[in-house]
C-alpha cells in the first residue's frame, strides 16, 4: 500500500502533467477550434491502458481516448512500439469521433527500457482533412466522403517526422497550414507529456508509481461508487428523437434503458434506430462518453477522472444501430451523440426528478460561414456555438444562453471577431424573451442573433434538435426548441434545422437557440420572481398573467390581482 | 526634512507598514489589524505605529485589494451599462462558458451579476469591423436611455461600452461628455478609457468593473488622503498599481481598476528588485500567505505582464502580473479523502485559526504541521504574543488524519507539507514549462508569512539549487511597493500582417501612443527627464489566435523583428514556422522614475565564511533524510553578513521561519538575504 500523501502527490504530478500537455496545446495550435473551442481531449494512460488522468476539454471526448488507445495498440502491437514514436489516426470507428478528430497517440519508454510503461494521447478537431465540403460535411453517405482516414500510421518515428505521411495530409487538406500547424502543436503538446510522465516515474521509483497509479484509480471507484449509492435502484426508459440524418431519413428514434443495481450503473442504448445512410451514425467509442459524462455529473463533478471513475458503468449498444456505427457508415455529423447526451438524465427524471435539471436546449446550435472575404479575398471558415437556456431544477432557474451541456467551457466567438473575419456582420443578437420554459423555477433563455452577409459564401447551421422540444419536470414546462430561419420575411423564408445554403451580399438568416426546460408549476414560482423577471425583461407581462398566473402592469406587481387569478385556476 | 517613505500594503488579516529611512537606509516594520467595515482606520492605525513624523514623510505608496473585494463582495456603486443598440446582452451572455472547474456542474449558479438585465440599456449607433461610421450615434436617445436607467435604478455610476470603440472611439466618448454634462453627479466610465483592444465583451466588463468600483474607490481615498494631511503629511500618496509601478491618487481614482491586485504586485516589484541588485537571472517567486501561494516567473529582472485577468466571473483587459494563485498556505487545512490525504482549498484563517493557535481551531493545518514537524516552536514567537501548542498540534493531526490514513502524528505533518510542496510544485512548473524554460535554471525567492518555511522543501522537490529569503520576509511585499516608479500604459487593437509598410503605421501609432504615455507621465508630476517609453508589439503568426509580446527599439527592421518573433516562438514553444507574422497590439509602457530605498546592507559583518552560532538545538523533521534529526536553531537578527551556517537549521525571526535541510547551507550576503544553496551532488 502507497501512504495517502504519496497517493496524492503523484495524482497531482499526473494531473499536472496533462495540464502542462494541455498549455501546450492551446499555446501552439493554429486552429481556433482548438484554441477557443476546446474541441480536444488529453489523457495520460499506464501501461495496462487504463486512464491515469485526463485535462479539461471537450466534454464528448471525456473517455473518448480510453476506447482510441486500445485500438490503437492492438493495430499496431505492443512489440511493434518504439522510443519516439507518434502515431497518428482518425478511422471513426476506432477513434470514436468523425474523421475531422484526429487523435496522436505515443508511448512513453523510461530511458533504455525496451517496453513503455505509459501512453499519451491527444485528440483535437482540425480545420480539413478533404472531406466532401469544406467546413463541416452533412450529407455523406459513407466514410470516403469524410476526408483522409489514417488507421494508425507513425507519423514520427523513433524521435523523426516521417516526411511522407506529412506530404500525404498536406496535399488531402484545403486548409493545409492550419492543418499542420495544428500537427506541430499536438507533437509538442505529446512530447510536453512524455517528459513529465519520465520525470514523475523516476522520481517516485517504478514500483511505487505503478502501485500508486492503481491506489488511485481504486480512489476514482470508490468516490463514483460512494455518491451512485444515493441513487436509488432500478430501471427506467426514455426516449427522444433526432431531426434527421441530413440526407432525407428522420426523425430518428434513440432510446436509452438505465438499470441501476447492485453498484453497477448500466446504460443499455440497443433499441435505438438502426444505423442509417447520412453522417449522424455515432462510433461506439463515442456512445460509451455519454454514459461516462451523464455518471460524472452524477457523481463527481469536480473530481478529476481516472479508469476507476467508470468502473461500475456499462454501456451496452447494438452493433449497426445508430450507437455502434460500423463501416462504412457515415459518422461525420456528431450532434445525434450531442442531442442524445441528456437521454439517461431523461430516463433517470423519472425516478428522482428533484436531484436532476430540466432539458437543456436540446443539442448545440452552431453555425459557419465559408467563403472567399468580401474585401481581403482570403478564403475563411469561421464557426461559433450559440448558447442556449439550460433546464431549471428544484433549486433554481436555468442559465441563460449558456453552451450546450456538452461543452460548457467552450466560448462563444466574439461578434468583433466574426466580423473581422468573416463576410458575417451582425446586426442584433441577445437574448429571446420568454423563450425559457415556465415553471417554480424557470428555465433559462435562449438567445437569437440576426446576420446580414456581406459577400458571397456558403452558410451552415447545425442542430439536430429542432423539431423536438426540452422537456419540463414535475411540471415545469417545455419549450421551443432550437431553429434557424433562413431569408425571413422573402419568399424563400424557410425555418431549417441542419442546413447548407449559399449566400450572397444582403441575405438575412436569423438563429434562434433552444430554452431550458422549467421545473415544477409556473403558477406557483414567487410573484415578486417574476416581477423580477418581467423588469429584467426575461419574461413578457404577458406571459407572466398567461402562464405564471403572475399580474404586472406596467413594471408595477398587482398582488390582489395575482391572488385572484391563482385563485381561480386552483 | 523628508527623510522617510512609507508603504503601506492591506491584507486579508493584517496591514503591513513599512517606513524606510532614506538618510539611514534603517527600516521600520509595523502591523495593524485589517478593518474591513472602515479600511482607512487600518490603514492610519499601521502607520501610526511606525512612530515617524508625517511631516517628515515624502512619499507613501499604498497597496489595497479594496476594490476587488468590493467587487467579490458586491458591495460597489448601484451601476448602470449602455451599449448598442441591438446588443444589450454582450455583458449577460459574455462568453458562454462555464469556468473550467464547473465543467461538468450541471447546476452551477453564478454569484449575481454586477449590473442587473434591467439597467442595461441601448443606443443607436454602429461602426463596423473597419471602424467605419455606419449609424450615428442617437445622443438624443441616449439621455433619454440613460435617464430613464438611472432614475429607475437610482444608479451612482454609468459604464459605456460600443462595438469597436477600440477602433474608434469618437461615439463613446462624445457619449461620455455628453452624459456628464446630463448627470453631473453619476460617474461615467468609457471603455476607451480604460482599453483599446478587441473583443466587446471583455471590453465591456472592463469599462462596468471600474464603473461599479470608482465611487467607493474615491471616497476611500479622499477620507485617506484628508486624515493624512490631519496627522502632517504634505508629501505625494501613490497607488500601487496590479502590473508593478504606482499611480498618484488622483489617477488612481479615475482608474481604480488598476489597483485590484495591487497587493501581490509588490511583492514581484521587490523580487525583481532583488533578482536586479543580486543579478539573478532566473527567479521564481514563492509568496505564500495564510490562504494561497502566489508564483511568478522573473527573467533577467522583469516579470512578465499580461493584459487580462479574471475578478471574481469577470474578464478585465488590465495590465497585471502574471501571477498564478493556488489555494495552499499556512492556514490551509488538511483532510483525508478515501486513503488520500489533501490539502486546502479550505482554509482556517485567522479566526479560528491552526490547532496550535489555541484561539478554537480544530482542523489541522499546515502551521498545525510546521509545529509538529519542529519548525514552529513557542521560542519562534519571542517578541509576539502568538503562543504554541504542538502537542494539541499533534493530536489534531492524529485524531483528524492518522486514525483514517493509518499515520503517526509526524507521518501526516510530514505528509501535509509534501502535498503543500507538491501542488507548489505543479503551480511553479507550469509557469515555468509554459515560457519554455527549465525549472531547474531558476533560484526561489520565498516571501510572505509562510514562503522560508516551505520555500526550501518545494526547491528540494524541484531539484532547484538555490533559495533566497530576503530580509523581513513577512512584510517584504510592502517593502516591494517602496521600489515602484510610477507607471503607466497605453495600447492599440492593430491588425495587420508585418510588412515595411505596417511597420512603418505602427512606428507612426507608436509616436502618438508615447505622446500619450508621456501626458499621462508629466500629469503625474514627472518631469521629461524621469521618463522612459518602453515599446512591445503582441504578434503572432497569420492563423493564430495567441500572440507573443516583442520588445521594439526604434532601430528595429521587419525582418530584426521578425527573428525576434521567431527566436521568442522557438523559446516559448519549442518551433518556428515558415508562415508571415501578423502585427495585434501595440503597447506603450511609461515609466517615471523615482528615487528607489537602496536594498539595505548589513551593519553588521564578519569574516565570510564564518560559522554561525546556534542559540539551541532541537528535533525537527528533514525532508532530506525522511527522518526527525537535531537542527541547529538561530536568530536571523543576531546574523551578520558573511555567517554561514549548514543545514539541517531553522531561522527564527518572530514573524516566520526559514527551514534549512541537510546537504543545504545558508550564507548571510551584503544585504542580509539568506542565501540557500544545495551541495550539488
Amino acid at each position: 500500500m502507497i501512504d495517502g500523501p504519496t497517493l496524492e502527490i503523484i495524482r497531482k504530478y499526473l494531473l499536472s502533467a496533462t495540464e502542462e500537455m494541455r498549455r501546450t496545446l492551446i499555446r501552439t495550435a493554429f486552429n481556433p477550434v482548438i484554441y477557443e473551442v476546446f474541441d480536444f481531449g488529453i489523457s495520460v494512460y499506464n501501461k495496462e491502458l487504463q486512464l491515469m488522468a485526463d485535462a479539461p476539454g471537450l466534454a464528448t471526448f471525456l473517455g473518448a481516448n480510453d476506447y482510441a488507445i486500445k485500438k490503437l495498440y492492438d493495430y499496431i502491437g505492443e512489440e511493434n512500439f518504439d522510443d519516439g514514436d507518434i502515431i497518428i489516426m482518425n478511422y471513426p470507428y476506432w477513434n470514436s469521433a468523425h474523421a475531422a478528430d484526429v487523435t496522436l497517440a505515443a508511448p512513453v519508454f523510461m530511458p533504455g527500457a525496451d517496453r513503455p510503461f505509459a501512453y499519451t494521447c491527444i485528440r483535437a478537431h482540425w480545420l480539413d482533412l478533404g472531406a466532401k465540403d469544406p467546413g463541416y460535411v452533412l450529407d455523406s453517405t459513407d466514410m470516403h466522403q469524410e476526408g483522409l482516414i489514417m488507421p494508425g500510421l507513425k507519423v514520427v518515428k523513433a524521435g523523426k517526422a516521417d516526411r511522407e505521411i506529412i506530404d500525404l495530409i498536406r496535399f488531402n487538406s484545403r486548409m493545409p497550414r492550419n492543418v499542420l500547424g495544428d500537427l506541430e502543436a499536438q507533437i509538442a503538446a505529446t512530447r510536453t507529456g512524455q517528459a513529465r510522465l519520465i520525470a514523475i516515474r523516476e522520481k517516485f521509483g517504478g514500483e511505487v508509481f505503478d502501485k500508486a497509479v492503481r491506489q488511485i484509480m481504486d480512489y476514482g471507484e470508490e468516490v463514483t461508487r460512494r455518491n451512485l449509492a444515493k441513487l436509488p435502484e432500478g430501471t427506467w426508459e426514455a426516449g427522444d428523437f433526432i431531426d434527421d440524418d441530413g440526407v432525407g431519413s428522420g426523425p430518428l428514434a434513440v432510446h436509452v434503458k438505465v438499470t441501476h443495481e447492485n453498484g453497477r450503473f448500466i446504460a443499455d442504448f440497443s433499441e435505438s434506430a438502426d444505423a442509417t445512410r447520412g453522417p449522424v451514425n455515432v462510433p461506439v467509442g463515442l456512445t460509451q462518453t455519454l454514459g461516462k459524462v451523464a455518471l460524472k455529473c452524477l457523481t463527481s463533478p469536480h473530481e478529476a477522472s481516472n479508469a476507476g471513475s467508470f468502473r461500475p458503468l456499462e454501456v451496452i449498444t447494438r452493433p449497426g444501430s445508430i450507437f455502434h456505427a460500423e463501416y462504412p457508415s457515415a459518422t461525420y455529423t456528431q450532434w445525434s451523440a450531442i442531442g442524445s447526451s441528456e437521454l439517461i438524465f431523461k430516463a433517470l427524471a423519472k425516478a428522482i426528478p428533484e436531484r436532476l435539471i430540466a432539458s437543456s436546449g436540446g443539442d448545440i446550435l452552431g453555425f459557419m460561414m465559408v467563403g472567399k472575404h468580401h474585401r481581403t479575398k482570403r478564403m475563411f471558415a469561421l464557426s461559433n456555438n450559440e448558447g442556449v437556456g439550460w433546464g431549471a431544477s428544484a433549486k433554481h432557474d436555468g442559465l441563460n444562453a449558456t453552451n450546450h451541456i456538452t461543452s460548457t467551457v467552450v466560448r462563444n466567438t466574439p461578434v468583433e471577431v466574426l466580423e473581422a473575419n468573416s463576410s458575417m456582420f451582425i446586426e442584433s443578437m441577445g437574448l429571446t424573451q420568454d423563450s425559457g420554459g415556465a415553471g417554480k423555477h424557470r428555465g433559462g433563455l435562449g438567445q437569437y442573433r440576426r446576420i446580414r452577409f456581406e459577400g458571397d459564401g456558403e452558410f451552415l447551421s447545425i442542430t439536430k434538435k429542432s423539431e423536438s422540444r426540452p422537456w419540463g419536470l414535475a411540471g415545469g414546462h417545455d419549450t421551443n426548441p432550437s431553429g434557424i430561419y433562413i431569408f425571413p420575411d422573402t419568399d424563400r423564408a424557410k425555418r431549417v434545422g441542419t442546413y447548407r445554403v449559399t449566400v450572397a451580399k444582403d441575405d438575412i438568416i436569423e438563429t434562434r437557440s433552444g430554452g431550458g426546460g422549467g421545473y415544477g408549476d409556473p403558477a406557483t414560482r414567487e410573484p415578486q420572481k417574476v416581477l423580477d423577471d418581467v423588469l429584467d425583461g426575461y419574461v413578457s407581462e404577458q406571459a407572466a398573467r398567461d402562464t405564471f398566473k403572475v399580474v404586472v402592469n406596467n413594471g408595477v406587481l398587482d398582488l390582489a390581482a395575482t391572488e385572484k387569478l391563482r385563485a381561480d385556476i386552483a | 526634512m523628508s527623510n522617510f517613505r512609507i508603504a503601506v500594503d492591506i491584507g486579508g488579516t493584517f496591514v503591513d507598514a513599512v517606513a524606510f529611512n532614506t538618510q539611514t537606509d534603517d527600516i521600520r516594520l509595523a502591523k495593524a489589524l485589517t478593518t474591513p467595515e472602515e479600511p482607512s482606520r487600518g490603514v492610519l492605525n499601521a502607520v501610526e505605529s511606525l512612530g515617524v513624523d508625517m511631516a517628515d514623510v515624502s512619499i507613501i505608496v499604498h497597496g489595497t485589494t479594496l476594490g476587488l473585494n468590493a467587487i467579490i463582495e458586491r458591495r460597489g456603486a448601484k451601476t448602470g451599462l449602455i451599449t448598442n443598440k441591438g446588443f444589450r446582452d454582450i455583458f449577460e451572455i459574455g462568453r458562454g462558458n462555464l469556468p473550467d472547474y464547473e465543467m461538468y456542474n450541471l447546476s452551477y449558479q453564478p454569484p449575481a451579476p454586477l449590473i442587473p438585465r434591467r439597467f442595461i440599456g441601448e443606443v443607436a449607433g454602429r461602426l463596423n469591423t473597419y471602424g467605419e461610421e455606419l449609424i450615428p450615434l442617437d445622443e438624443k436617445g441616449l439621455i433619454e436611455t440613460a435617464r430613464g436607467l438611472i432614475e429607475a435604478g437610482e444608479l451612482k455610476s454609468l459604464a459605456v461600452s460600443f462595438l469597436y470603440s477600440f477602433l474608434d472611439p469618437a461615439h463613446e466618448q462624445k457619449a461620455k461628455a455628453l452624459l456628464r454634462e446630463h448627470f453631473p453627479d453619476v460617474v461615467i466610465s468609457a471603455a476607451s478609457d480604460i482599453v483599446r483592444e478587441h473583443r466587446e465583451y471583455e471590453r465591456s466588463c472592463t469599462a462596468v468593473l471600474e464603473a461599479y468600483i470608482r465611487p467607493i474607490f474615491e471616497r476611500y481615498l479622499d477620507q485617506l488622503q484628508t486624515e493624512l494631511a490631519e496627522r502632517g503629511f504634505a508629501g505625494t500618496f501613490l497607488t500601487m498599481r496590479s502590473s508593478g509601478g504606482a499611480m498618484t491618487a488622483e489617477v488612481a481614482k479615475s482608474s481604480p481598476l488598476h489597483s485590484v491586485l495591487s497587493g501581490p504586485a509588490g511583492g514581484i516589484v521587490g523580487a525583481s528588485h532583488l533578482a536586479q541588485t543580486l543579478k539573478r537571472d532566473f527567479v521564481l517567486t514563492l509568496d505564500t500567505g495564510g490562504t494561497s501561494v502566489d508564483a511568478c516567473v522573473i527573467k533577467n529582472g522583469a516579470p512578465d505582464v499580461i493584459h487580462e485577468t479574471m475578478l471574481d466571473i469577470y474578464p478585465a483587459l488590465i495590465p497585471v502580473y502574471d501571477i498564478r494563485c493556488i489555494g495552499a498556505g499556512g492556514g490551509s487545512i488538511a483532510w483525508t479523502d478515501t486513503g488520500l490525504l489533501k490539502v486546502g482549498p479550505k482554509s482556517a484563517g485567522s479566526v479560528p485559526g491552526p490547532i496550535a493557535y489555541n484561539r478554537g481551531g480544530t482542523e489541522p493545518t499546515t502551521t498545525d504541521a510546521a509545529a509538529v514537524l519542529g519548525f514552529l516552536h513557542p521560542s519562534s514567537f519571542e517578541g509576539t504574543s502568538i503562543t504554541l501548542d504542538a502537542e494539541g498540534a499533534a493530536k489534531g493531526i492524529e485524531d483528524r488524519l492518522g486514525n483514517t490514513l493509518k499515520l503517526s502524528a509526524i507521518e501526516g505533518a510530514s505528509g501535509i507539507f509534501r502535498v503543500i510542496a507538491a501542488q507548489t510544485v505543479g503551480a511553479l512548473r507550469q509557469i515555468t514549462v509554459e515560457r519554455g524554460l527549465d525549472p531547474k535554471d531558476f533560484t526561489i525567492v520565498g516571501f510572505g508569512g509562510a514562503g522560508p518555511l516551505v520555500a526550501t522543501l518545494v526547491a528540494h522537490e524541484m531539484e532547484i539549487s538555490e533559495v533566497i529569503i530576503p530580509q523581513f520576509p513577512s512584510v517584504f511585499s510592502a517593502w516591494g511597493m517602496m521600489s515602484s516608479d510610477i507607471m503607466t500604459d497605453v495600447s492599440r487593437t492593430f491588425i495587420a500582417e508585418l510588412t515595411d509598410d505596417s511597420l512603418k503605421q505602427a512606428f507612426d501609432l507608436f509616436d502618438a501612443l508615447g505622446a500619450e504615455a508621456k501626458d499621462l507621465l508629466t500629469a503625474q508630476g514627472m518631469p521629461e527627464e524621469k521618463q522612459q517609453l518602453h515599446r512591445r508589439l503582441d504578434m503572432r503568426y497569420v492563423g493564430q489566435e495567441h500572440t507573443l509580446s516583442v520588445a521594439l527599439t526604434d532601430t528595429m527592421s521587419t525582418k530584426d523583428l521578425s527573428d525576434a518573433f521567431h527566436k521568442l516562438h522557438l523559446e516559448r514553444y519549442g518551433h518556428q514556422i515558415d508562415e508571415s507574422l501578423e502585427i495585434v497590439n501595440l503597447r506603450v509602457g511609461g515609466v517615471g522614475l523615482l528615487d528607489k530605498p537602496r536594498m539595505a546592507q548589513l551593519d553588521k559583518r564578519v569574516t565570510p565564511g564564518t560559522v554561525a552560532d546556534p542559540v539551541s538545538e532541537r528535533d525537527a523533521y528533514c525532508f532530506v533524510k525522511n527522518a526527525m534529526t537535531r537542527f541547529g536553531i538561530y536568530r536571523r537578527q543576531k546574523l551578520s553578513s558573511g555567517h554561514v551556517i549548514k543545514g539541517p537549521a531553522i531561522i527564527d525571526e518572530g514573524t516566520c521561519s526559514t527551514v534549512v535541510y541537510s546537504g543545504q547551507t545558508v550564507s548571510v550576503d551584503d544585504y542580509g538575504c539568506l542565501v540557500i544553496r544545495t551541495a550539488q551532488s
